[in-house]
């Protein structure tokens, strides 16, 4: 079983007006998206699909307030998506679709559909530094930083789940579908990757009381942490609401920045998570501030320190 | 003894029916959304009781409501909160509400809420 990570996550929402502009702004291209709705893709084609929460096509709501109606993840080839058919197919419905995609709900009642990724691989170099001991990554007279330079989500990182029954969860996902547990914050939960994927994480779980179950955030990688800073400030800079960010996570080491959203989900630009492989043993560490992160800042208006001191009005 | 000053939000006329806005008040840490339903106008911290200290709650700029209008959106995760009472109909925070803040529309059609002065809130 072969699962890359999530292709697409797919939401039902009331206004997909607001919810263009906002994915827009974000940083995501509308791929023939039109008044029912669309996809919004990163520059891999991983991305987000937005529909009206009343579209006969899309898997029925969980009954809270999350928008989020479907997980769709990529696996490498035809043969894995046979293999989870095979695998889920021994005590839950699965259907297959014309398309050689298959669709079936997890244990908690999220509903799932797997397909040979749609993801293009690609080729691009990331954020490039300097620094005395090691050989220059700029070249003379490459900037590191200049006002229009892009700062696009490259590829859908992460999701996190809100869920009523951690260990169901991680057995759904561990045993049934071979994710692995790289990391635990005792008292939210564990973060997984997927087998055919060395990121750190693609998702995580919190436990939560039943009436919340849904999706807590996801996360877009950037090209690194300038990357990543300039896309946020200019984000805040266009009117939308920073909710806890810019700062560095511990576990997975990934640079974070979480934003409001009209999805009912927060979205994260993250960058520069760390790469696991099998070799690895997880580490667990109690759910709290500190070890939450490894530091945290709050974005405030632009500012320089002038000749001063400074006239008054 | 509770010492309060009145502080104008934003005159009735500029705030359309069924629309919402975030004020920033001197002295609160968070915005204070004043949202109108007829002649009606009500206002709550902008701060979403899910989390303690309160977390912010537009997605935008003013964007406070669900996508229909008819109720007070939180974007963090979607929690939804009736525009009269304060209240958490669905959401994270069912159970909790919005902290009002009491207003008074004077003659000229100001919104004024009533803020303690005491009390100025740093974190």
């Amino acid at each position: 079983m072969n699962i890359i990570g999530p292709d697409y996550l797919v939401f039902g929402v009331d206004d997909i007006a607001a919810c263009s502009e906002y994915l827009t702004a974000y940083g995501l291209t509308p791929v023939g998206v039109d008044e029912k709705g669309g996809l919004f893709e990163a520059l891999d084609g991983t991305g987000i699909v937005v529909r009206g929460k009343n579209d006969p096509d899309l898997p029925p709501p969980l009954p809270t307030a999350t928008l989020l109606r479907q997980q769709v993840y990529g696996v490498r080839a035809a043969a894995d998506i046979e293999a989870i058919a095979t695998e889920l197919g021994r005590d839950r419905k699965v259907h297959k679709l014309a398309d050689g995609t298959i669709e079936t709900t997890d244990d908690l009642g999220f509903a799932l559909k797997f397909q040979v990724t749609r993801r293009r691989e690609l080729d691009m170099p990331a954020e490039k530094i300097n620094a005395p001991g090691a050989p220059a990554q700029r070249r003379p007279n490459e900037l590191g930083v200049f006002d229009d330079m892009p700062a696009r989500p490259r590829s859908l990182s992460h999701n996190v789940l809100f869920v009523p029954d951690l260990d169901a969860a991680v057995k759904f996902y561990c045993d049934r579908l071979g994710f692995v547990v790289t990391d635990e914050l005792t008292g939210a939960g564990p973060f997984l990757r997927p087998k055919a994927n060395d990121d750190h994480h693609t998702l995580f779980f919190i436990r939560t009381p039943d009436y919340m179950k849904g999706i807590e955030h996801l996360a877009f990688h950037m090209g690194g942490p300038t990357e990543l800073m300039v896309a946020g400030t200019r984000f805040v800079e266009a009117g939308y609401e920073s909710f806890w960010g810019p700062g560095r996570h511990k576990f997975g080491s990934n640079w974070f920045w979480y934003f409001n959203s009209p999805l009912g989900t927060h979205f994260e630009y993250d960058a520069d998570m760390d790469k696991h492989d099998d070799e690895w043993v997880a580490r667990s560490a109690a759910l709290n501030a500190e070890n939450s992160q490894m530091f945290l800042f709050r974005l405030r208006d632009k500012w320089m320190p002038g000749p001063g001191p400074e006239s008054a009005e | 003894m509770r010492e309060t000053k009145a502080v104008l939000l934003c005159r009735i006329e500029d705030l359309a029916d069924g629309a919402a806005r975030g004020v920033s008040v001197d002295g609160l840490a968070c915005k204070v959304i004043v949202v109108r339903r007829g002649e009606r106008v009500h206002a709550y911290l902008d701060s979403c009781p899910h989390y303690r200290p309160g977390t912010p709650m537009a997605w935008r700029t003013d964007a406070y409501l669900n996508g229909d209008g008819t109720r007070l959106a939180c974007h963090s995760h979607g929690a939804q909160f009736d525009i009269e009472t304060g209240e958490c109909v669905i959401g994270p925070c069912l159970g909790r509400s919005l902290t009002r803040v009491p207003l008074r529309i004077t003659g000229e059609g100001g919104v004024e809420a009533a803020i303690d002065v005491n009390r100025e809130e740093i974190a």
